[in-house]
């Protein structure tokens, strides 16, 4: 696989505050939350046609949502970062990207964050009322439990 | 539909927003069949979750005219166990007794996956021979795998013996595995910095005699299945997904392969023993059904050519690199992906530096070729549903995770 900071670089330039990085993780977009749909956009127009991943993780002051696009023609792939707050909404990139139907739906209902602009908002794995599992706020033993033990 | 109202056989005037059978309604898509000048009523009907042939938990919720399908949902969520919580709150060396339970018919993929995230972030150097073993067990287990694939597939199509057949070579395979691991099934097996034993003795032979005739059986095994003229007829030209739809679902796998895009982890991200072994990538053209079973069978071929020279090319060595009893990764973010029976099967691992993650992500392929299903399923019969289903191969244990 090919290192694609220039690449990313290079398509990415058009968008405000982009931070772009080569971690162990890979190369990483930093992009704030309003221009995520647009940073996408531009890396699907630019040959990354598959959203091959989506989860988040609770940083413990928000939620970061990574995006994992790959470009089967040019073998590069890149991650698409962005951080929304507890409670936040992000805006769904099924448009563009069909295989983000259900990993944003997954990552909506474990964070407990909103989606606009999905056309089927419903929880995924999880029935009504269940807390958002994947926050680090929600235990799974209460504290007295977990002493007990 | 036009704004004005057309006199229709047998139903009188269709005007703007009612169903037209010679149209299909806007955002759903209709495929062309018989059509009567008939308006019928649509009926929404449940396919599971304990329907025989949704290969465990999956229910699909689907809109038919008649017999045709107009729309169909996915829904899951049946079998979630909350393994990336679970995850968060066991020690490295125990996250792989979850993985087994993600995709429980290749179990030993997903600990692999594991395993190879969390030794980005260890000070260890895997020995070579674990790395031959983790090949060993993954295509071991890869083909226990498909033969589940096979079987239940035949059985879809109201094929009854082959399963059995497809049984009874799989029980040799988790006899096989058994003897490697301890464990049919719930391997827990390879773990990070190698795996947990090396091939007792023996083995070597066992497996070889398997290799002997298996690729026999598979042979009769495919024209048992393949070579039947009614199967044939029922698989050909439906569920398919080209090369456009495959990438925009994020596909991967023999899902993805059927659709002629030549990606396998194995050899476009090489991890383990696959950089050192000859095997090829088989590869279908216009991604319906039949080209995904075609995948799948040249797989199995290509699976026992590569355990043959894991067999014979085995190094002497370590099974495992040193490791701490606890481990407790540098702190980091890491992606790891492996090909499973299935197809792309990646960790996302976030270490905070002690001894248990601080956030795993679980990527199942089989969550993307489910909500592919929404897509594809349109304009097929009730009777094709199964067969779609079938022929990609879906687990519901790493969807729900």
């Amino acid at each position: 696989m090919l290192p694609a900071t220039a690449d990313i670089e290079r398509i990415l330039a058009g968008i405000d505050g982009v931070q772009i990085a080569e971690e162990i993780l890979g190369t990483v977009a930093r992009v704030e939350l309003a221009f995520v749909p647009d940073a996408l956009g531009a890396l699907k127009a630019a040959g990354y046609e598959s959203l091959v991943d989506f989860d988040g993780t609770d940083t413990g002051e928000a939620i970061e949502i990574t995006y994992r696009l790959r470009s089967y023609a040019a073998d590069r792939e890149v991650f698409v970062k962005a951080t929304v707050a507890y409670g936040g909404t992000i805006e769904s990139v099924w448009f563009d990207y069909p295989s983000a139907l259900m990993p944003e739906r997954e990552t909506a209902e474990l964070f407990g964050i909103h989606l606009a602009g999905h056309p089927n908002p419903k929880r995924l794995l999880t029935s009504d009322g269940v807390e958002p599992l994947l926050r680090k706020d929600v235990l799974i033993r209460t504290v007295e439990e977990v002493k007990a033990r | 539909m036009s704004d004005i109202c057309e006199e229709t056989l047998g139903v009188g005037l269709l005007c703007e927003g009612q169903h037209d059978p010679g149209t299909p309604p806007a955002g759903l898509r209709r495929a062309p069949s018989g059509v009567d000048g008939l308006t019928t009523e649509h009926l929404i009907i449940n396919m599971g979750p304990q329907h025989p042939s949704t290969h465990g938990v999956l229910r699909m919720i689907v809109e038919v005219d008649g017999e045709e399908i107009v729309a169909a949902e996915v829904s899951v969520g049946y079998l979630h166990r909350g393994i990336e919580k679970l995850a968060e709150h066991r020690r490295y060396d125990a996250v792989g007794t979850l993985m087994d339970r993600g995709d429980y018919v290749s179990g030993m993929m997903g600990e692999l996956a594991f395993a190879l995230a969390a030794e980005q972030l260890m000070d260890v150097e895997v020995p070579r021979k674990a790395h031959w073993l983790r090949s060993l067990a993954s295509e071991l287990n890869r083909l226990a795998s498909h033969l589940v694939w096979y079987g239940t597939f035949g059985l879809d199509t109201g094929a009854m013996g082959q399963f059995l057949y497809a049984m009874r070579e799989r029980e040799a395979l988790l006899d096989i595995l058994e003897a490697l691991s301890g464990q049919r099934m719930m391997f827990n097996y390879i773990r990070p910095g190698g795996v947990v034993a090396d091939m007792p003795t023996g083995l070597a032979e066992k497996i070889r005699t398997f290799l002997s005739t298996f690729d026999m059986y598979l042979d009769e095994y495919d024209q048992l299945l393949g070579g039947n003229e009614i199967f044939q007829a029922r698989v050909k030209g439906i569920g398919v997904i080209d090369r456009q739809m495959a990438l925009a679902f994020g596909l991967t796998g023999a899902n993805l392969r059927a659709a002629g895009v030549d990606f396998d982890i194995r050899k476009a991200r090489p991890y383990a023993a696959y950089p050192e072994l000859d095997f090829e990538v088989p590869l279908g053209s216009t991604g319906d059904a039949w080209d995904r079973y075609t995948v799948r069978m040249a797989e199995m071929r290509q699976s026992a050519r590569m355990i043959s020279q894991l067999i014979d090319g085995m190094p002497e060595g370590e099974h495992t690199a040193k490791v701490p009893r606890i481990i407790r990764p540098k702190a980091g973010e890491v992606y790891a992906s492996v090909e499973s029976s299935r197809g792309e099967t990646g960790i996302h691992l976030l270490s905070d530096g002690t001894e248990h993650p601080y956030r795993m992500h679980y990527r199942g392929p089989s969550l993307y070729a489910a909500q592919a299903l929404e897509e594809i399923l349109p304009g097929h019969l009730i009777a094709d549903v199964v067969m779609i289903i079938g022929s990609t191969d879906i687990m519901l244990g790493e969807l729900d995770r």
